[in-house]
């Protein structure tokens, strides 16, 4: 069971989103959380919480006229968004605040070409990099230390150890394609065939390109509060059933002794002691898509097919609008954009207020988020209150 | 800043009193790794103390530099300029034979992309980069190590 009191999503939002928007961090805060305000029916008082990744609380909070705050976290090197909303609902649970804003801030990151013209100073690997210290010294001069090298190894050991084939993370682009074609906040919209996937270029093999996120500035915003509280507002109060968050080592991807059950193994296994529901009870599924393997490895890890059956699952349709688990209805941070996860927390609202249009999946009670995979990550189950 | 990619260099490893001992067994041919005095277990990447029973006696060991594969990807674009030319390679976790789940990250080389197959057993093969940096990297063993013993 869940410890302390029981926790509610009362409201969702976006800022702007798009390419290099020229937008501040500020800005993309102020956005979305006024966004989420209006879509509680909550004003910026109520607020006495603010967990944040990718921005700084504090600065957020005077900005907005947050005060007094009762409890804040800021952090950059943690599972994303889905990290800020479970320092919110600990917040919450335990009683030491009544309203908490979780964010996700994201500035788009400098281009491969501007990284190669000695651009983007502050990124680890831009040809301005002259020296490589610490843990970094192991990887670095190897020619490693892109995300995407490490999301190619841990593709490439599925593809080993269970047969998985390219056509089967092709399946799993192009349902999330066909989500994003009835969301009109994708990036993307048009559908994809297996043909279009399998001639996109790769960027480390076996990862192609549309298997990764698409970068972008983004902000979102979710409000957290008491079940109590939540029930008096207008829209229909969202409930979190259980919460897991999971750091099985520090953040050395490369170095994973065991690459197909990482942290989303633990996590899972930590949701499911703490409710009564199970696999079979959940309606729509919204794992963490930042390369295709990691909504592989989360099917797996809850139970929702066998290990090393991810591949199969998605292509005999079961992720699919209308299959068994419909995944990613938003279209994926593949379509929508960067957002680390916190599309994913507000797509499972939205869904289970029964907001989402042509995308809605019928009768949804129950759904699940998640973020990361590796070596930390963490997950929500969501109901319908 | 500008960078010619030609004359671009590689971005070099910055050692310091926990892994000066790696990169000097690269420079001398051996590949080391850190293993605890009291405990015989291996640590990588180093730490000051030992992660299994909290002791701080800590010493680059010699290995044997035999591996087996345990997952690679091959990189087709690279975000530093040293790499570019040197494109496509070969990225690898590979798993040392002294202990179970000692992985390193490096490169494989000598071995055609088709060859390349979980498990499969590997050697250690320090590769002059530059004068200023030698790796050490891995390719298909000689000799099966199961074979050897």
């Amino acid at each position: 069971m869940m410890p302390g009191r029981r926790v509610a999503i009362a409201g969702v939002g976006y800022s702007t989103i798009g390419r290099h928007t020229g937008l501040s961090s500020d800005e993309l805060v102020r956005q979305s959380t006024l966004a989420a305000l209006d879509d509680a029916g909550l004003r910026m008082a109520d607020i006495d919480g603010l967990a944040t990744v990718g921005s700084d609380a504090l600065s957020n909070a005077w900005m907005m006229g947050i005060a007094p705050l009762h409890w804040w976290n800021s952090t950059l090197q943690a599972p994303a968004f889905v990290y800020a909303a479970h320092q919110a609902i600990s917040a919450i649970a335990s009683g030491f605040c009544e309203t908490a804003l979780a964010l996700r801030i994201i500035q788009q990151q400098p281009t491969g070409k501007k990284l190669l013209s000695g651009g983007g100073k502050s990124n680890p690997m831009t040809a301005g990099l002259t020296h490589a210290g610490g843990d970094r010294q192991f990887l670095v001069p190897f020619g490693a230390g892109s995300p995407v090298n490490f999301a190619g190894l841990l593709t490439q050991r599925h593809v080993s150890q269970y047969g998985t084939t390219e056509e089967h993370f092709g399946h799993h682009v192009i349902a999330q394609r066909e989500h994003a074609s009835l969301n009109e906040d994708a990036f993307f919209r048009d559908r994809l065939t297996m043909e279009e996937y399998l001639a996109s270029r790769y960027v480390s093999k076996p990862v192609r390109l549309l298997d990764c996120d698409y970068p972008c500035d983004s902000g979102s915003a979710v409000i957290f509060t008491t079940e109590e509280r939540a029930r008096d507002l207008d829209k229909p109060a969202v409930l979190v059933e259980a919460a897991s968050l999971v750091a099985t080592r520090d953040i050395q991807f490369e170095i994973l002794e065991n690459m197909v059950e990482t942290s989303p193994h633990v996590c899972a296994k930590e949701i499911w002691a703490r409710t009564e529901l199970g696999p079979d009870d959940v309606d729509t599924a919204h794992l963490y898509d930042g390369f295709s393997i990691i909504p592989f490895q989360w099917l797996e890890a809850f139970g929702f097919c066998g290990p090393g059956e991810a591949g199969p699952f998605i292509a005999e349709g079961n992720t699919r609008r209308g299959g068994r688990l419909p995944m990613n209805t938003d279209g994926g941070a593949c379509n929508v954009g960067r957002r680390h996860g916190a599309n994913f927390c507000i797509e499972s609202v939205r869904q289970l207020r029964g907001e989402c249009g042509e995308r809605q999946v019928e009768g949804a009670e129950v759904s699940v988020f998640t973020n990361s995979f590796g070596p930390f990550c963490g997950a929500v189950l969501l109901t319908r209150g | 800043m500008s960078i010619e990619l030609s004359a671009a260099s590689p971005p070099l490893p910055q050692p310091d009193g926990l892994t000066r001992f790696f990169w000097d067994g690269v420079g001398e041919g051996e590949l080391r790794i850190q293993c605890c005095q009291d405990c015989g277990y291996y640590i990588h990447y180093p730490k000051p103390m030992c992660r299994r029973c909290q002791s701080t006696a800590l010493e680059g060991k010699a290995v044997s530099g035999s591996a087996t594969l345990y997952s690679w990807t091959i990189a087709v674009q690279a975000f530093h300029p040293f790499w570019i030319e040197r494109l496509p390679f070969t990225l690898a976790t590979v798993e040392l034979v002294e202990q179970p789940g000692l992985m390193m990250a490096s490169q494989i080389v000598d071995c055609p992309e088709d060859r390349l197959q979980a498990g499969m057993p590997l050697e250690v093969v320090f590769v002059e980069l530059t004068p200023e940096l030698t790796l050490p990297f891995f390719r298909p063993a000689a000799v099966d190590p199961e074979d050897a013993r």
